[in-house]
């Protein structure tokens, strides 16, 4: 695998080394937003804000539809672009382990890193929150890196009611997402972007997971339903 | 139908495309004013050029200041133990910082108007500086891989080029000289050429490009940013004060003037829409 590599950053298949990432197993996924609670208490994340969220898209035609979910977070890319793109290194890559994480005292709030992160991980701490004094920088997923280093799963993790989210050590192959990510089919979000990204979807389809072209000109649910409507009586 | 998703922000705003176009005219200027050590036509220019540009930087390195979300931290920018050299605004910041520091000191040079020699070299290493300004401000946009409009090669020439065209407006309303107003037309007939082959070629890049190009293409044409991109900054801004300047009212001073204060428009709403358009589409992903 080390062929791979094109980085120096990069943790893929680096012996000694861990490399943690998360399977999500979208057939598993109910949409039940436990992650998103689990996450909101353990953080502390403001309204309006999210660490992981799952958003849905109806798919199918009636009557054989169905909701897909699509668990969201920091893919804690093995090139990370937010990494190159701050300037004052208040983004950093963890040597060993490979998580992306933020300092929050050296940030400045260009928001260069928002910028360049190509799934939308990253956001703004407003300016005040209840139970923590940090506010307008940066922040976003860590992995749970102070439960991970603790021996835990992270808290969205430990909550998943559909065991739809396996967290582990890639470059353990004896760990069960090893297993997961070598045996069976995985996507990963935007591949064309080249950060090599440490979170891995089983069921995902890209025709949905894509930028769609109907963004240019979004209806709304009432057009769209006036418009069933108008077709089907006319 | 039915579909959820978060509500993505922009990260940044359209105060950074006013920055982009300060300081594009600011470095230019300080390049008109450094320009008259070595051609006569400038010399009516050298101060007033060179006091534009100060309150230009001024202005533009408080917009991106308040921009911050912690602005005393900027200082973190030019504090060498936190410096991080892969990331062009930590150039850029180190330009921007040089260049305010050799234009106070070639201000002070010209208004003491004795040692001519350190002036002229003032100049030359001003002039080099403000040429990093907007080459950083390119390549802020260029490196963001994911960014449609934003992530090609074309965008640090892009913006010399728009500083040069967008410089040449201003003085054109500061000119006296026969000389010097030819001088200026010439400037704005070439970069305005340039700037008009290298929308030409964004646009192809853009159109022919990934699913999020494409759709980046349709959002600056025919979408939201429309009137601004077209109308605004190829139209109005950009052709029509060209052809303005190829007609004989073109060598007048109130043509001039005319597709100089077009010029400004379209100067300003290319930056914009540019800046907005590499972030319209990622906002549904």
């Amino acid at each position: 695998m080390s062929e791979l590599r094109i980085s120096s950053i990069e943790t893929r298949g680096v012996p000694g080394k861990k490399r943690y990432a998360m399977v999500i197993d979208l057939r598993r996924c109910i949409g039940c937003d436990a992650c998103m609670t689990a996450c909101k208490a353990e953080f502390d994340v403001p309204l309006g804000v999210f660490r992981t969220w799952v958003p849905y898209k109806v798919i199918g035609k009636y009557p054989t539809v169905r909701k897909m979910f699509l668990p969201r977070l920091c893919n804690h890319c093995d090139d990370p672009p937010c990494v190159r793109a701050c300037p004052v290194d208040a983004t950093y890559k963890v040597d060993d382990g490979g998580f992306v994480l933020q300092r929050y005292d050296r940030c400045i709030g260009c928001k260069a890193c928002m910028a360049s992160c190509p799934y939308n991980a990253r956001f703004m701490l407003p300016k005040h929150r209840t139970y923590t004094d940090i506010t307008r920088v940066v922040d976003k997923c860590t992995f749970c890196h102070h439960r991970v280093t603790q021996n835990l799963v992270p808290a969205c993790v430990q909550t998943c009611v559909g065991r739809s989210r396996i967290f582990g050590d890639l470059n353990d192959r004896t760990s069960e997402v090893s297993y997961l990510v070598s045996t069976l089919p995985t996507q990963v979000l935007r591949p064309e972007e080249g950060t090599k990204p440490h979170v891995f979807y089983i069921g995902a389809d890209r025709g949905h997971t894509e930028i769609g072209r109907k963004i240019y000109d979004p209806q709304s649910v009432v057009e769209l339903e006036r418009e069933t409507y108008l077709n089907k009586h006319s | 139908m039915g579909d959820w998703n978060v509500f993505h922000l922009m990260p940044w705003s359209g105060a950074y495309a006013i920055y982009f176009f300060l300081i594009g005219i600011s470095a230019a200027m300080f390049f008109f004013s450094a320009l008259s050590w070595y051609r006569d036509e400038f010399v009516e220019v050298r101060r007033s050029a060179g006091y534009i540009s100060f309150v230009l930087l001024a202005i533009g390195g408080v917009l991106l200041i308040e921009d911050l979300s912690q602005p005393m931290r900027f200082l973190n920018m030019i504090n060498p133990a936190y410096l991080h050299f892969t990331s062009p605004l930590a150039w850029g910041s180190l330009c921007l910082v040089s260049f305010g520091l050799v234009s106070v000191a070639y201000l002070y040079t010209l208004q003491k108007g004795q040692d001519a020699g350190l002036g002229r070299k003032l100049a030359v290493f001003g002039a080099l500086l403000g040429l990093g300004l907007p080459i950083y401000t390119g390549f802020d946009l260029t490196v963001h891989q994911n960014r449609p409009v934003w992530n090609t090669p074309l965008m640090p020439v892009l913006f010399v080029a728009l500083s040069l065209l967008s410089a040449a407006a201003v003085a054109v309303f500061i000119a006296k000289g026969e000389k010097l107003r030819a001088m200026l037309r010439g400037i704005m007939l070439w970069s305005g050429g340039v700037v008009a082959a290298m929308l030409i070629s964004l646009l192809g890049t853009t159109a022919y490009g990934g699913s999020a190009s494409e759709l980046t293409f349709m959002f600056m044409t025919s979408g939201s940013l429309g009137f601004i991109f077209v109308g605004l900054g190829i139209v109005l801004g950009t052709v029509v004060p060209i052809g303005v300047l190829l007609t004989s009212a073109g060598r007048q001073q109130g043509g001039m003037m005319l597709a100089g204060a077009l010029l400004l428009v379209g100067g300003l709403a290319l930056r914009y829409s540019i800046l907005i358009g590499g972030q319209i589409v990622q906002t549904y992903f």
